[in-house]
């Protein structure tokens, strides 16, 4: 029974960084169209900068989440204005190859310049809080609490602020948006440079716990697709269920089925998508067209 | 120009210059074979060909759904893997001899994609590319985790046979004969013609009384098989596979590469394609090898970008452009048009 909580402690736990990992994913598809095959190189680009500054100079990596904002949110803004904006309302194969292009190129720059030792990073909030038999790291529980400020702030910016507003009706119908005045072109960049930034702190969120390496990529970006079918696109309480909703099963799998470790979590997450689109090849909320809208 | 390209028609050129390119690519191992000691054909250039072939026919594979069907499969690897490690299993596990190893390696692969194929090839654009996608990642890890069969990360080791003159055949005769069999299928069947039907309007084919599913199941477990065989080849060429080098990313992603940068859905596309993207591999390899991937994942979004169409369908003036068939296969670029038409038929 310990052994079950405990398992059920840690998989909400991680899937409070999946939520927040899925967010720019969902975001990104919702809004613009775009299926972000790159995304898992974001969060390893965030990663890695919290690795890079948590060294250089010795800040604690939750601190780094701050500067990690604000770097990945120019990139993004850059990317999206030289790149992305061409790929935007055209079929969606061409922005699965670009990205995917993009995801090698990231994938590969960092293996040249880093190397592809996996990376470690060490906070200060290490250790357990202790309840009976069942124990809550401390850093899990600093991970799980980020991802729920990140997702109120993002949930209060999209519908509190002029911006998040403009956001939203993008995604509702383009067009409506443009003739009611929505310069459509600063909001998909501003909307892809958010999204970024989210994603850029998903990877500070998830260094602590994690190696970090140039190629834990493409397993993160079959996670985003996989809770995005799962829970619908742009929906911010959609990311965070669906999120846990694979932590658990992540856990549950390696913790019960002997022999089989972490790398089931990707085959698990894998079988999921294949269940959920087979079970409703629509997906679970009416799949992209029904559900281009962020709630 | 315009006269040069009725000469060049007139006179079948065309074919001429094939016939000549396929007797001679047919006598160069001969060259070998009776003059060993002049080195005038050396075996790495043998296995250089050889390796050509090999993408020639998987980059044909991969159109026979992709471009003919329109389902733009990120995974078709999964089946040169699954091909590759049936072979390799059989052979170094069992101690089977290559030929019926091979047709095991590639009766798996035809079930594994008939299995596969039932679920995702009913899922619509996006979700059937990164459900395949998914499929190919998921494999990958699958192997590594059954260890007493595959070997898990150690890989296997299959008893080597170096013969290269014999490889270059085999893989010579199967380029040849799956292009000519697409040629056949896209110019000479109804069943190619349902594909095309099927990539030109899907909802259109069903109305029309055609079963689209058994269509585009019986399309991708074709592809199955034969890049299964490929695998198998590849794999006792290679003499040695593990789940990094089998289920190697860019080998998935290099199969969509080729095929766009000829041009998807037509049958020359493939092989022209294939071949330019070996050649542009080869020099990068030689003068930026730190930077190959790099070089190839920015290569791959030029060509999205530039040359959508691909290198046969720039040249291509026939009237057929491809670029409008483009618009229609992979949706239209206005998404609420899109979500109108649906949500009428849906109605």
């Amino acid at each position: 029974m310990d052994q079950f909580t405990q398992a059920l402690i840690n998989g909400i736990m991680l899937g409070g960084f999946y939520a927040v990992m899925v967010l720019g994913f969902s975001i990104i598809w919702g809004v613009m169209g775009v299926i972000n095959l790159a995304h898992g190189e974001f969060v390893m680009v965030g990663a890695y900068l919290t690795w890079y500054i948590h060294k250089q100079f010795g800040w604690e990596p939750f601190a780094t989440i701050l500067v990690v904002l604000v770097i990945m949110f120019g990139a993004g803004y850059i990317l999206q204005r030289i790149l992305i904006n061409r790929i935007i309302e055209r079929p969606y194969l061409i922005s699965l190859l670009v990205t995917f292009g993009l995801a090698i190129i990231i994938s590969n720059s960092f293996k040249l310049i880093f190397t592809a030792t996996p990376r470690t990073v060490d906070t200060m909030f290490s250790g357990f809080w202790r309840f009976g038999n069942v124990t809550v790291p401390i850093t899990r529980s600093l991970i799980m609490a980020a991802a729920l400020i990140i997702m109120t702030l993002l949930y209060l910016f999209l519908h509190y602020t002029k911006l998040g507003k403009s956001i939203r009706a993008a995604a509702q119908n383009r067009e409506a948006a443009r003739i009611v005045g929505i310069e459509i072109g600063s909001v998909y960049a501003l909307t892809f440079a958010i999204a970024i930034a989210l994603t850029g702190a998903a990877g500070t969120l998830i260094s602590p716990i994690q190696p970090v390496y140039p190629f834990m990529g493409s397993a993160l970006t079959l996670k985003a697709f996989a809770i995005t079918a799962l829970a619908g696109l742009g929906s911010i309480p959609g990311a965070l269920f669906g999120g846990i909703f694979l932590g658990l099963i992540e856990v549950l799998i390696a913790t019960f089925v002997p022999g089989v470790g972490t790398n089931l979590g990707i085959v698990s997450s894998y079988i999921i998508l294949v269940i959920v689109l087979v079970v409703r090849p629509q997906g679970l909320f009416g799949g992209v067209q029904a559900a281009r809208e962020v709630h | 120009m315009r006269k040069l390209g009725s000469f060049w028609r007139h006179y079948h050129l065309g074919r001429w210059l094939l016939l000549v390119l396929l007797i001679f690519l047919f006598l160069l191992p001969v060259v070998q074979i009776i003059a060993p000691e002049r080195k005038l054909v050396s075996n790495s250039l043998l296995f250089s060909f050889t390796q050509l072939f090999m993408l020639i026919t998987l980059a044909n594979n991969w159109n026979l759904t992709g471009g003919f069907t329109g389902y733009v499969d990120f995974g078709h690897a999964v089946f040169f893997g699954l091909g590759a490690y049936g072979t390799g299993v059989m052979m170094a596990k069992i101690g089977w001899s290559f030929v019926p190893a091979l047709i095991t390696g590639a009766i798996i692969a035809a079930l594994f994609a008939l299995l596969i194929g039932s679920a995702t090839l009913r899922l619509k654009g996006p979700y059937f590319s990164i459900a395949m996608l998914g499929t190919f990642v998921a494999m990958r890890e699958i192997v590594r985790i059954v260890k007493p069969i595959t070997g898990g990360g150690t890989g296997l080791t299959l008893p080597p046979y170096l013969n290269r003159p014999l490889f270059y055949y085999v893989t010579l005769i199967m380029a040849i004969v799956v292009v000519a069999f697409a040629w056949w299928l896209i110019r000479r069947t109804e069943f190619g013609s349902t594909l095309i039907a099927i990539r030109e309007d899907e909802i259109g084919a069903e109305t029309r009384g055609i079963n689209t599913t058994l269509h585009k199941i019986t399309i991708f477990m074709i592809g199955a098989v034969l890049t299964g065989i490929v695998g198998g080849l590849w794999a006792y060429q290679n003499t040695f596979i593990d789940p990094d080098i089998v289920f190697f990313e860019s080998r998935t992603v290099e199969m969509v590469m080729m095929v766009m940068l000829g041009g998807l859905g037509t049958v020359a596309g493939p092989v022209i394609g294939a071949t330019v993207l070996y050649w542009l591999r080869d020099i990068l390899w030689a003068n930026l090898l730190q930077f190959h991937l790099i070089a190839q994942g920015l290569i791959l979004i030029l060509i999205v970008l530039f040359l959508p169409e691909g290198i046969v369908g720039s040249f291509d003036d026939s009237g057929t452009s491809l670029g409008r068939l483009w618009g229609r296969t992979f949706g239209s670029p206005n998404p609420e048009k899109q979500t109108a038409e649906e949500a009428e038929v849906s109605a």
